[in-house]
């Protein structure tokens, strides 16, 4: 019957395709992967390499690392592996077959395939680090303390770099190349024998080392011709210990940090609970999807590396409607905010894995930063108030120059010290409390210290009362109207200059201070000394000056 | 040692040995080897699984035109699933985190894992497909008609049982596209509060919400719903599915087998000349169980004509089908990986999220009204699918592709209708909006009762009723209603599958959705 032959042929047809198809998977499957390809042409010591899975398991951290079945030099217990494509990895402190490789360097652990495991795939948040940027790894699990601004990081390297100890130690691969003999084997230094190399100092921020080095480096110096004569004042072992407080084998991300805390960021963004609340906080930032970030205005490769860079180039480009403006920075610092960016990556892990620096930081709120007036101006000021502190404006914000010596020479600290705790309500000063923003009272006093040394302005000695001014009112509206409100605004509010009838403005300012504000003017702005004689504008003598104040003091409680 | 030292007991105990195999097959068959017709007639009869076909089998249903395997398709596919899904019940870890990563290590280093779970990904959506297709196949030959009416019920049964098993199994990933597709889906579940809310008594009268948390298991998708699903996926719904297709394939064979048109001689002709198969003995005592059957049994009465032993031409014919779709599965599933996206991440939603694409018609509708779309018009549909065996107690046209009055150029017309309502709707609410952007202040139950859906449902059962007066016949306006309704899946599982982008809006590509 035609209709059974035909069903039987297509029954051995189908049967075959089937079977065909199952052949083809199973080769596919087992035989044409790519990790045994490479663990067949590598080769141990005893003979060929056995070609089976490896992995690097632990589950406190939750992973499970299969990269070493490609990067075989690497997996635990393979030693001296030869033929092999990929080479062994270099020596660290956390060992990859305890931690493994993708808490490092991001990835994905489980995958078998290189584009998989890279995690340069869709639907993979994490995709490794970029070459360069390995470093930032270490800030899945660390947050290493007491960095500081970018200006005493440098001034402490040169320090380093100009007592010459790079002569005899190693730091961060560099130096080391002079074997002074100790005392015991000084009659062998002679023969040619090597000495012994001093200490590698590229971790020693993590290892300590001993407070006395110095004294003990002079003595050896005093008494073996071999040492290098050597001093450094104060000032230079001040700057040394600095330094050598963070070598923590990271020596890019310190850097990259520094330059993070040079730059302000904080006066707009969290870390770690320590920031501003105008942006988004950053805490996780190094850990966002670039699958989910909009690359339009990106050019390049889409990484999460690129879009930072591009974010910090061109804020509102990237981000639309983004209030950030663009940080006038150069390539190499906007690479540093992009490194320093990617390490803030946390990701949980078991308890028995938190390092004590994090620890610090959560649990007892220490910050990643020094706490020098240098610092913490750079870290929390800076964004907005320029680097100087010499402020800037653009089109619809105003950002006043704090360095202004008019300004440090009539503005009392408490003045300064309370605009900073309590801010400017309605504008973008924020109040920087302990609490909310992890800038202590004793921070703003080394804040404001650091800003009257740096200008060389000491405070003004004002011996009356807050409140004194009692001048004629309706004298001082006619002369506002005349001379103050085109740029203050008719009731106050604010123009091209800062509003007047800010209530907390209106608490803090001291008489003695509007009115030598008004007298003197503030050189550098439109603001006019209203006290000299001037060819553009009114003179007002002392009276009509406390009449103005007094006109200005009766918007004041206005909350 | 000698041949006569060989006693009988050991000469015995040989040729019994030497015989085992035979014996073997001979007790295995029960009535003997089928190598005759009649012993593999017997072999069909006595056989657990194979009893549930008749020994002989009508050259109508042999056809390949009368069923095209769907039927055994869908039979098929859900056995494929089965097979793979034990597989992967091996690795699979069902909680959440775990799943995700159990997942990828079956893509990754199950030895065939990935192979074995594509198989089972793309087995689980044809059988969607292809029981969506055969479901129209018994309604445009008419087979629903009496004595079939309630297998039709059975098969509409199985319809559900089959989006469940393919629902549930959806959230197992544990990645993104589960998590969001199955929080959609349970939204569509709490659809009843759009009504309720609107009547202000859901405080007190809460259906939606407790469908919605006997879905989940908690207020959210979680590990509960996660548990749930799974036991649902692995075990009830098998249990429950796999016996209802012994019911509905046993009811096949009790219904006097495949629906045959009344001239169904004179269609397939006189059988070609010696491929008639005859009973080789003793043929009276064939029928002598179906002789003392009671009731109406449609094959008593009629002799062995035109019908051909099931052992090996339908079986032939059966296995052909089951291994084409073995072929069709395995075939895809080499070329194509089944999807996993990131871990599921309840505070990143996926924008848009959306259900699995046969639920994605129904949350075109739940986007003008959840209620109408979640609850309302599915279960007018079911109920009207349900109803048409019992509405339809017509004749002409059994068994006959697009039989009954109007025919062919009936569903043609029926064909334009539905696509150009389903387009010209969707077409106004795409361009236009609909009543909450023209009246903003409108009450919600007027949306609820005036949308696209409930419209175009109207028009739907509007146009077939006048179908109905117009031929004077129910299989008339059967046939529109089934086509229109056929056509209305067609284009909002295509509208919500292709267009649709972030915030349920409409696109043309998805290369032009924002932000990308």
């Amino acid at each position: 019957m035609q209709a059974f032959n035909r069903n039987k042929w297509l029954l051995l047809a189908s049967s075959a395709g089937v079977l065909a198809l199952l052949v083809a998977a199973a080769v596919q499957e087992n035989l044409l992967v790519e990790w045994r390809g490479i663990q067949a042409q590598a080769a141990t010591p005893d003979g060929p390499l056995p070609v089976r899975l490896r992995q690097v398991v632990n589950p406190a951290l939750g992973i499970a690392d299969r990269c070493v079945s490609c990067h075989v030099a690497m997996a635990p217990g393979e030693e001296s592996v030869t033929g092999a494509s990929l080479a062994e990895h270099p020596a660290v402190v956390h060992d990859p077959s305890e931690f493994g490789c993708t808490v490092c360097h991001g990835g994905q652990g489980r995958a078998t395939t290189k584009a998989d495991a890279h995690g340069r795939v869709a639907f993979w948040p994490d995709p490794m680090l970029p070459v360069g940027m390995t470093e930032a790894g270490c800030g899945t699990c660390h947050a290493a303390l007491g960095i500081p601004a970018r200006e005493q990081l440098e001034t402490a390297r040169a320090s380093l770099e100009r007592g010459g100890c790079l002569a005899c130690h190693r730091v961060d691969g560099r130096g080391g190349v002079t074997t002074p003999s100790t005392l015991a084997s000084r009659g062998r230094r002679r023969t040619g024998d090597a000495g012994v190399p001093a200490p590698d100092l590229s971790r020693v921020g993590l290892t300590g080392y001993d407070p006395g080095w110095y004294s003990r480096h002079r003595q050896r110096a005093a008494a073996d011709d071999t040492w290098q004569p050597f001093s450094a004042d104060e000032g230079d072992r001040d700057n040394l210990d600095l330094y050598l407080s963070t070598r923590v084998g990271a020596p890019r991300l310190v850097a990259a940090k520094s330059v993070f805390h040079a730059t302000g960021c904080l006066g707009c963004h969290k870390v770690n609970g320590v920031g501003g609340d105008a942006g988004p906080d950053l805490t996780r930032a190094g850990a966002k999807d670039p699958g989910r970030l909009d690359f339009s205005a990106v050019s390049g490769p889409r990484t999460l590396a690129a879009w930072f860079a591009e974010h910090v180039r061109a804020p509102a480009a990237v981000v639309a409607g983004s209030l950030m403006p663009a940080v006038n920075a150069s390539a190499d610092e906007i690479d540093a905010l992009t490194f320093y960016t990617l390490s803030l990556r946390q990701r949980d892990v078991a308890g028995s894995y938190v390092p004590r620096d994090r620890v610090r930081v959560q649990r007892f709120g220490e910050r990643e930063f020094t706490s020098d007036g240098a610092t913490l101006f750079g870290a929390f000021c800076a964004g907005c108030h320029g680097r100087e502190g010499q402020g800037f404006r653009v089109p619809g914000m105003v950002f006043p120059s704090i360095a202004n010596p008019d300004f440090l020479a009539i503005a009392p600290d408490a003045l300064i010290t309370e605009t900073i705790v309590r801010g400017r309500p309605g504008r973008r000063m924020q109040a920087w409390s302990a609490e909310t923003t992890g800038l202590t009272p004793a921070d703003v006093t080394t804040i404001v210290t650091y800003m009257r040394n740096r200008a060389g302005v000491p405070a003004p000695v004002d011996t009356r009362p807050p409140r004194w001014v009692r001048g004629d009112a309706a004298l001082g509206e006619r002369i506002y109207a005349a001379s103050c409100a085109g740029c203050h605004g008719a009731k106050g509010e604010g123009g091209d200059g800062p509003a007047l009838n800010n209530p907390v403005l209106q608490q803090l300012a001291t008489d003695t201070y509007l009115t030598e504000t008004v007298a003197r003017g503030r050189r550098g702005t439109a603001m006019g000394g209203f006290l000299e004689p001037s060819t553009v504008r009114r003179t007002l003598a002392r009276e009509e000056i406390e009449a103005v104040v007094t006109f200005i003091r009766s918007w004041g409680g206005r909350l | 040692m000698s041949g006569a030292e060989n006693g009988p007991g050991l000469q015995q105990f040989l040729g019994n040995l030497r015989a085992a195999p035979r014996r073997f097959v001979d007790t295995m068959c029960r009535t003997g080897r089928p190598s005759t017709d009649r012993t593999r007639s017997g072999f069909v009869f006595g056989n657990v699984f194979l009893h549930l076909h008749s020994v002989r089998t009508h050259r109508w249903s042999l056809r390949w035109s009368t069923t095209a395997g769907l039927g055994l398709a869908t039979l098929g596919a859900f056995l494929i699933t089965l097979v793979t899904g034990v597989l992967l019940m091996f690795y699979y870890k069902p909680y959440p985190d775990v799943a995700y990563d159990s997942m990828k290590d079956i893509h990754f280093i199950v030895p065939t894992g990935r192979f074995v779970r594509n198989i089972h990904r793309w087995a689980a959506n044809l059988m969607v497909v292809t029981v969506i297709l055969h479901m129209a196949r018994v309604f445009y030959t008419a087979a629903y008609r009496a004595p079939r009416e309630f297998n039709w019920l059975v098969g509409m049964a199985l319809l559900v049982m089959t989006l469940g098993l393919s629902f549930t199994g959806y959230l197992l990933p544990w990645d993104q596209l589960a998590y969001w597709a199955i929080t959609i889906g349970a939204n569509i579940a709490q659809s009843p509060r759009e009504v309720t809310d609107a009547l202000n008594i859901t405080s007190v009268f809460d259906p939606g919400g407790l469908q919605r948390l006997l879905l989940l298991g908690s207020d959210t998708v979680g590990e509960e719903a996660l548990i749930r699903f799974y036991l649902l996926h692995v075990m009830l719904l098998p249990l429950v599915a796999g016996a209802l297709m012994a019911v509905h394939i046993w009811r096949i064979r009790k219904d006097g087998g495949l629906a045959k048109p009344a001239d169904v001689d004179a269609r397939l002709g006189p059988p070609p000349e010696g491929v008639y198969p005859v009973f080789t003995e003793a043929p009276a005592k064939t029928y002598h169980l179906a002789a003392i059957v009671r009731g109406r049994t449609p094959v008593v009465g009629h002799g062995p004509e035109q019908t051909v032993p099931s052992m090996p031409h339908l079986f032939y014919a059966e296995l052909a089908v089951l291994m084409l779709t073995v072929f069709v599965c395995t075939a895809l599933a080499l070329v194509s990986d089944a999807p996993l996206k990131e871990l599921a991440n309840p505070l990143v939603p996926e924008n848009p999220a959306k259900a699995p694409w046969y639920f994605l018609g129904l949350q075109e509708l739940v986007a003008f009204s959840a209620f109408m779309g979640g609850i309302g018009i599915p279960t007018i549909v079911l109920a009207g699918l349900g109803l048409i065996p019992y509405l339809d107690r017509e004749e002409a046209g059994t068994g006959v592709w697009f039989g009954g009055s109007g025919g062919w150029p009936l569903v043609r017309r029926s064909l334009v209708v539905g696509l150009a309502a389903a387009l010209l709707i969707e077409s106004i609410a795409i361009r236009f909006g609909w009543l909450r952007e023209w009246f903003p202040e409108i009450p919600q139950l007027v949306i609820t009762a005036i949308n696209p859906g409930t419209i175009l449902t109207l028009v739907y059962g509007w146009y077939s009723v006048w179908l109905v007066k117009r031929f004077q016949s129910t299989r008339a306006g059967a046939l529109g209603l089934f086509t229109c309704f056929l056509c209305g899946f067609v284009v909002l599982t295509t509208i919500g599958t292709y267009f649709r982008g972030p915030n349920w809006e409409f696109f043309w590509s998805p290369a032009d959705w924002p932000g990308h």
